[in-house]
Formats: C-alpha cells, sequence, structure tokens
C-alpha cells in the first residue's frame, strides 16, 4: 500500500518497488499485447494504486491535440477508466497546441480553469502559477526507476529548486528523407554530415528539381532545426549556467552554412511555413529532406502510401563539431502541469502516476510517436528484435524505425546545455533563431550582424527573467 | 407641466428620465466591463512587471513606470510591427474606399440579379474572420495553391514562363508577396461593411435633389464630385472610422495567414502583443506594445466624428 506522507507527498509501505514493478511489467505486457490485438482505443490494465483517496474528486485536463490521431482516440477512453476505477469524475479538452499557452494564459489570469495543463514543449515562464512537482517525480522515479535527464532539464529549474512540470515523455527528432531521391547522389542511407546534406541535397535538386525543407519561419520547428544545426557546429544559445553564447565564430558559422544550405537547395517558402508546412511538402512528394518526427512519416502512410514507402529516417547530422553534437531536441516534450488554482492537485497527481505506469499503452497508441520519460516503463522498446525493429503498424521494410532505438542518447533539452529556462521559452515563441538565419539567408544581414541582433535580443529577454528570479547566469 | 404629461408619467416607467437610462444601463455596463475594465487593466499591466504566469499587481514595488515602452521601442521587431500596422491600414483602407465607392454606386442601380450580387458582395463580412483567413491561407500555400495551379495551366508559371521557373509563387514566404497577400485579406474582409454604409448613405440622399441635377443637365462626373461624394462625407467618414480601427487591431489576419512571417515583414502591433506577452510570457511588454497606438486611435476616432457631424451639419 502506498500512503500519503506528512512530510513528503507518497509514502511507501507494503508493496516493495520491485514487486510493484514486476506486476506492472506484467500488466503492461498484456497490455501492449491486448493493444495489438484490437489496434487503438484499448485502454489501461495497469491500476496504478492511489496514495490518497481520491474517490468523488474531479479531474479536468487541458492538452494538445495529439499529431498521431489514435493517441487522441485512446486517451479519453484511457482517463474514462480511470476515473471510473477510482471514482473520479473525468473530463478532456484536446485543443490546437499552439493555442495552449493563450488558453493558460487565460486561466492564469483568471485564476481558475483545468488541473492539468499538458504541452509539447517546457513553458518555464509559468512557473511563478505553477505546482512544485518534485515530489511527484521523487515518486515517480521510485516506482519506475531514472527519469531521462533531458526530461529533467526540460522541466526542472536550478535557480529555483523547482520542477515547474512533470516531462513523462517526448517524441525523437530525427530526419525524415526520400530514399529513392539520394540513392541517385550515391546516399543510400541518407545524408549523415551536414556536408553531405549540403552536396546531395544541391544535387538532387538541381537535377530533379526537388527541394529540400528545413524552415526558417515563425514557428517551432524551425526554432529546432537551427538549434541542433548550431549544436552541430559547436555553437549554443547559452552555456551550463544560463549566460548568453550566441555570438560566437561557431553560431556565425551555422549560419554560414544555412545561407549556402538555402541558396543551393531550397525555396523561399521555408521563410513562411507554419509547423505543419514541413510535413505537407514530404508528404506531397515535393521535399528530399525535412527534419521532423515521425508523424510526417505517419501522415504519409495515411495519405500518400507510395510517398510513404520512400521516407526514412535518419540520425541528426553530424558536423564540424564531432558526433558527439550530433543532437535533437524531443521534437515534442510532453510536459504536464498543475496550475495553483488547480482545485484537485492530488487527483491530478495520482492520474499521472498512472498515465506513467502505463505508458507502453501510451506508447504503442501514439504508433510510436511518444517516447517514455521513465525508459522503464517500456522494457524492451530499445532493444534489438524490439517494437523498433519490427514496426507493428505497417512500415516496409519492417525495421524502419530502428533509428529511433538510440533516440535517447541524441535527445537532449531545449537550451541544452543549459536547462529549458524562461528566456529559452520566450526565444523559441519570439522567433529569435530563425530570423537570425532567415535574415543571412535572405541577405538582409550578414552572419556577423544577424547573429549579434540575436545576441542584443536574448540579453534583453534575459534580463527579464533574470529579474523576475526565474533564471541565473548573467555573472 | 400639462395634465396629460402628468398623467403620463404618474407611474415610474413611463417618465422618460427613468426609463431612458434604464435602457442604456445593459449597454453601460456591457461597455464597463467587456471594454473597459481591460483597457484599464491593460494599462496598468504596460507600466508594470506583470509576467504571464503572475498577473497580480500586488503594489507600489510592481510598477516601472516607462520601462516596457524604453524597452519595446529599442527592439527593431517592435519598430517593423509598428511600420507595418501603420501601411497596412493605409494603404487597405485607401483601396477599401475606392472600392467600396464603386460598389456601393454599381449596387444602387437596377440590374437583374442584383440581389444575388449583394449576398455575395457580403458574404466576405458574414464568415467567421478566422475560418476567411485560414481559406486564403490553403489559397495562397506554397505546395497546393489552387491560384498557383491556374497560374501553371494558363502558362504563367513554371519553366520558362513570365513567372517562372518556380513551379510556385511563395506567396507568404517573400516579403512583398506576403505583405500584399495580408493587405489583400484585410480589403476582402472590410469592403463589404464600408459598401454597405455607403450603400445606405446612396440611398438616403432624396431623389429630388438627383431630379434636380439631371434637370438641369449635370453629368455622371459632376453629380459625383458635387452632389454624392459631398453628402457621402458624413457617413464615409464612419464607415473609414470603423474600417482603419478593425485594420489597426486585427490580430487575426496576421496571426493564421503569415505568423508575421517572414522575418516578423508583416507583423503587426497586435501579432506582436500576443507572441511577446502571451507566447513569450513577458505579458507587461504585451500590454505595451497593444496600447502603443491607443492615444493615436483615440485621435483618429475624435477627428472622425468631428468631422462626420460638421459635415452632417453643412449638409442639413
Amino acid at each position: 500500500m502506498i500512503r500519503r506522507s506528512s512530510a513528503g507527498r507518497f509514502q511507501h509501505s507494503g508493496i516493495s518497488r520491485r514487486s510493484l514493478m514486476q506486476g506492472a511489467g506484467g500488466l503492461s505486457l498484456a497490455t501492449y499485447l491486448g493493444t495489438r490485438a484490437t489496434g487503438t482505443g484499448a485502454a489501461t490494465l495497469v491500476q496504478a494504486t492511489p496514495t490518497t483517496d481520491i474517490s468523488g474528486t474531479s479531474l479536468s485536463i487541458l492538452q494538445w491535440s495529439h499529431f498521431v490521431p489514435s493517441f487522441d482516440e485512446w486517451f479519453p477512453t484511457f482517463l474514462q477508466e480511470w476515473g471510473d476505477a477510482n471514482g473520479v469524475t473525468v473530463q478532456v479538452d484536446m485543443i490546437n497546441t499552439a493555442d495552449v499557452p493563450a488558453t493558460f494564459a487565460g486561466e492564469i489570469s483568471a485564476g481558475s480553469g483545468h488541473d492539468i495543463v499538458e504541452h509539447i514543449a517546457s513553458l518555464p515562464q509559468y512557473e511563478n502559477s505553477v505546482l512544485d512537482m518534485t515530489d511527484l517525480v521523487a515518486e515517480a522515479t521510485a516506482r519506475h526507476g531514472e527519469q531521462l535527464p533531458m526530461a529533467k532539464a526540460n522541466s526542472f529549474n536550478p535557480t529555483t529548486n523547482k520542477y515547474y512540470g512533470f516531462c513523462h515523455g517526448y517524441a525523437p527528432d530525427p530526419a525524415n528523407y526520400r530514399k529513392s531521391l539520394w540513392e541517385t547522389v550515391g546516399l543510400d542511407t541518407g545524408p549523415t554530415t551536414f556536408d553531405e546534406l549540403l552536396e546531395g541535397g544541391t544535387q538532387i535538386w538541381n537535377e530533379q528539381g526537388v527541394q529540400m525543407g528545413i524552415g526558417m519561419s515563425q514557428e517551432i520547428d524551425s526554432q529546432m532545426a537551427a538549434q541542433a544545426m548550431m549544436w552541430a557546429f559547436g555553437a549554443g544559445i547559452q552555456d551550463e549556467n544560463e549566460n548568453v553564447t550566441i555570438n560566437s565564430p561557431e553560431t556565425i558559422e551555422a549560419v554560414n552554412y544555412m545561407k549556402t544550405l538555402f541558396e543551393s537547395a531550397m525555396t523561399p517558402e521555408v521563410f513562411g511555413w507554419n509547423a505543419a508546412s514541413n510535413n505537407q511538402l514530404l508528404v506531397a512528394g515535393q521535399a528530399s529532406y525535412i527534419l521532423n518526427s515521425i508523424s510526417a512519416y505517419r501522415t504519409a502512410q495515411e495519405q500518400q502510401p507510395d510517398v510513404a514507402a520512400d521516407i526514412f529516417l535518419s540520425l541528426p547530422l553530424e558536423g564540424p563539431a564531432g558526433p558527439d553534437r550530433a543532437l535533437a531536441h524531443g521534437h515534442a516534450v510532453f510536459t504536464a502541469m498543475i496550475p495553483t488554482y488547480a482545485e484537485n492537485p492530488d487527483t491530478a497527481m495520482e492520474f499521472l502516476l498512472h498515465l506513467t505506469a502505463n505508458y507502453q499503452a501510451a506508447v504503442d497508441n501514439s504508433k510510436f510517436y511518444n517516447f517514455p520519460a521513465f525508459p522503464d516503463t517500456f522494457p524492451g522498446l530499445t532493444d534489438d528484435g524490439g517494437p523498433l525493429d519490427n514496426d507493428p503498424y505497417g512500415s516496409e521494410p519492417p525495421d524502419k524505425l530502428a533509428t529511433l532505438k538510440t533516440a535517447n542518447d541524441w535527445t537532449v533539452n531545449l537550451g541544452w546545455p543549459g536547462p529549458a529556462n524562461a528566456m529559452i521559452g520566450e526565444c523559441f515563441n519570439t522567433f529569435v533563431l530563425s530570423d537570425m538565419m532567415a535574415k543571412a539567408a535572405r541577405g538582409d544581414m550578414s552572419p556577423e550582424d544577424a547573429v549579434a541582433e540575436a545576441e542584443t535580443t536574448l540579453n534583453a529577454i534575459a534580463e527579464n527573467w533574470r529579474a523576475e528570479g526565474l533564471m541565473g547566469g548573467g555573472q | 407641466m400639462s395634465a396629460t404629461t402628468t398623467r403620463d408619467e404618474r407611474y415610474l416607467m413611463d417618465r422618460d428620465r427613468v426609463l431612458g437610462p434604464l435602457f442604456l444601463l445593459p449597454a453601460v455596463v456591457y461597455i464597463l466591463a467587456l471594454v473597459g475594465l481591460p483597457l484599464v487593466l491593460a494599462v496598468l499591466y504596460a507600466f508594470s512587471d506583470v509576467t504571464v504566469a503572475d498577473p497580480r499587481i500586488s503594489g507600489r514595488d510592481d510598477f516601472v513606470g516607462f520601462d516596457n515602452f524604453r524597452a519595446i521601442w529599442s527592439d527593431n521587431v517592435f519598430r517593423k510591427a509598428l511600420r507595418n500596422t501603420v501601411v497596412f491600414t493605409l494603404i487597405s483602407q485607401v483601396i477599401v474606399l475606392l472600392l467600396a465607392n464603386i460598389l456601393a454606386m454599381v449596387l444602387s442601380a437596377d440590374f437583374h440579379g442584383k440581389r444575388l450580387v449583394r449576398f455575395l458582395v457580403l458574404l466576405p463580412w458574414t464568415t467567421p474572420v478566422a475560418l476567411g483567413v485560414l481559406g486564403w491561407f490553403w489559397m495562397l500555400d506554397s505546395v497546393y495553391s489552387p491560384i498557383d495551379w491556374m497560374m501553371r495551366e494558363v502558362g504563367l508559371l513554371g519553366p520558362d514562363t513570365p513567372f517562372g521557373p518556380a513551379r510556385n509563387m511563395y506567396w507568404l514566404g517573400t516579403t512583398h508577396l506576403a505583405q500584399g497577400a495580408v493587405i489583400l485579406v484585410h480589403v476582402w474582409r472590410t469592403l463589404p461593411l464600408a459598401t454597405v454604409i455607403l450603400l445606405a448613405g446612396l440611398t438616403a440622399i432624396p431623389q429630388d435633389i438627383r431630379d434636380a441635377a439631371d434637370i438641369d443637365g449635370a453629368g455622371f462626373w459632376r453629380q459625383l464630385f458635387y452632389i454624392r461624394l459631398p453628402l457621402l462625407l458624413p457617413i464615409m467618414a464612419v464607415a473609414l472610422l470603423f474600417a482603419i480601427i478593425f485594420a489597426f487591431t486585427d490580430l487575426t489576419i496576421a496571426l493564421v495567414l503569415t505568423r508575421g512571417g517572414p522575418v516578423n515583414d508583416t507583423q503587426v502591433l497586435a501579432s506582436w502583443a500576443y507572441f511577446k506577452g502571451i507566447q513569450g510570457g513577458n505579458l507587461a511588454q504585451g500590454a505595451a506594445i497593444a496600447l502603443f497606438l491607443l492615444p493615436v486611435l483615440v485621435a483618429i476616432a475624435i477627428a472622425m466624428l468631428r468631422l462626420a457631424r460638421r459635415a452632417g451639419e453643412e449638409t442639413a
């Protein structure tokens, strides 16, 4: 039995972690097999025992509408079954992910709203209005093993020593490339370095008229692409201590590279995209290479099977800084927050523990878009011969997702090597990185000036958040 | 006071001094609660250090004077958004004014299918703005644009064509085309309202004035410049006032169509306030951006209303 503790939020007694895990593992396997048999919609078989009496309470959740529709078919059933089992009245509202921050802001202003708000990125700028999740993370760690460091850095503020969110999963961000196009330039498994990307992509564009799709526009994917490129060139927005370090020769080199890449293999459409545009280009069969999660591939499987058969995944590209900095963000980082005005915070935390315990079902119903932040919740996910080597959702060849087996190794948090702080949040939401890249690519500014301008902007943003006490650095 | 009046005002609800304010009360409450209160709140936010996570103003320490205005003024994106807001508004309203006058005159004439044409002209105004803009977004999509498809079909786009060799125009990816698209959607959106207002004005011009002008031998242009336009001036000012305020404060078009891109070239104050204040979390600076043009808008509104009143008095 697990009971409420006066010192900490959760206290164990009776059932050991091992026995709990064994039980959960067995039931998870049953869930997995059951889901295999029925397709989407099969819900929970693991009931995470509540640590406190939540019967008679209610739980309302605001979360993003998933990019893989089968997840949104499964989740309400999963939630309802948990509610029925625990006597909790449940409700989930799913909205466009771009609308989550604004809706959350409105609820904070009103001082009332949902008990859980989940977004696909860190929202550290909301820290003062959410509960500290330290006890919840500790409890989940006790039950399910260590949380990925990337997940912690995406939800923990070292300056205030507070978990402002509970990160239960993420979506890896590999590259999606068209195999038949890259075979013609002698790169059968797609480009592995930025040099190969430029060389091969240029040849494909010149000879076959198919462009590359790396955005430089006012949306989130473009920010992620820009930062991944900066990492590969040895640059970063900030250091480990949250000091702004963007103005460096490495960043200028990355911006120069992007300018050359645009001039050689892309069209002006990359300046006017929204977050779905690179997916659409790939699914339409008009892109040789994009940076995105597997949702683009899954969409193609539904809408353009011929194109999907030609889409393959590859690892983050190696740049001048070497293989250790061939990194990517979590394309989506599933971060649940409990606002200070939540009427049922205990119920909310219990549900998050329950979701974590059943993450294998979440991964499966997202068609392997979601990856667990607590890897032990899906034993064997990344093993050889596991589901990524034999995609149950119709990939041909079946091991098409095998690239993702190492995703935990090359996925880092927003703002790495520092934490995902409020400056990073504002930087991503006001498009500082994509603007820097685009200004140089279009010739509006020299790469040096574009980087210097980004530094000025970031310093002003950082100063603001330091004054709020929400980020460190600036020494 | 006459005996009749006394009899009429015997009951409380019969008295003008009671009934008038009573009828006005819902409107006053509505305006105070949904316009006045948020406006006051926005002004307070603009001079404070509130963030999206901590929107409370708990004391004098939370006020920072003009710091937010100084900060936003030093931001290049803000200055670009300010310039875009003014330029998009002016250009779109000149176009709206011209087209609305033409359309109103056409629609005031008698012809077959007039009702259908009126319905079609009004349609953009009845469509929810977000839905309409979403339609334009797809019309101008970089891959699936039907406009591009038509241009390719008639040989205007593609290799060896006037707008080639590209197969797409990339409407929302190039600066001038994206800015043109924003102006176009503004015009598409506000033209129906301006047309209907002017149509009402034209219909209100007394027939005897027009008959007298005909008898005196005044041609179309003379009637237009000496009769119709002067008589329409008050109502034109009202139409223009509405359209300017709609254009100045519009968030949806920039947000849905371009998200301010490419590189903030279509960013306007309303969208930048949203990105900075809500998405970015800096509520105080967002409020400062949103309020920046408030004094200008108030001045425009007062000037236009005075103009309308003066012109109305002269006409009378």
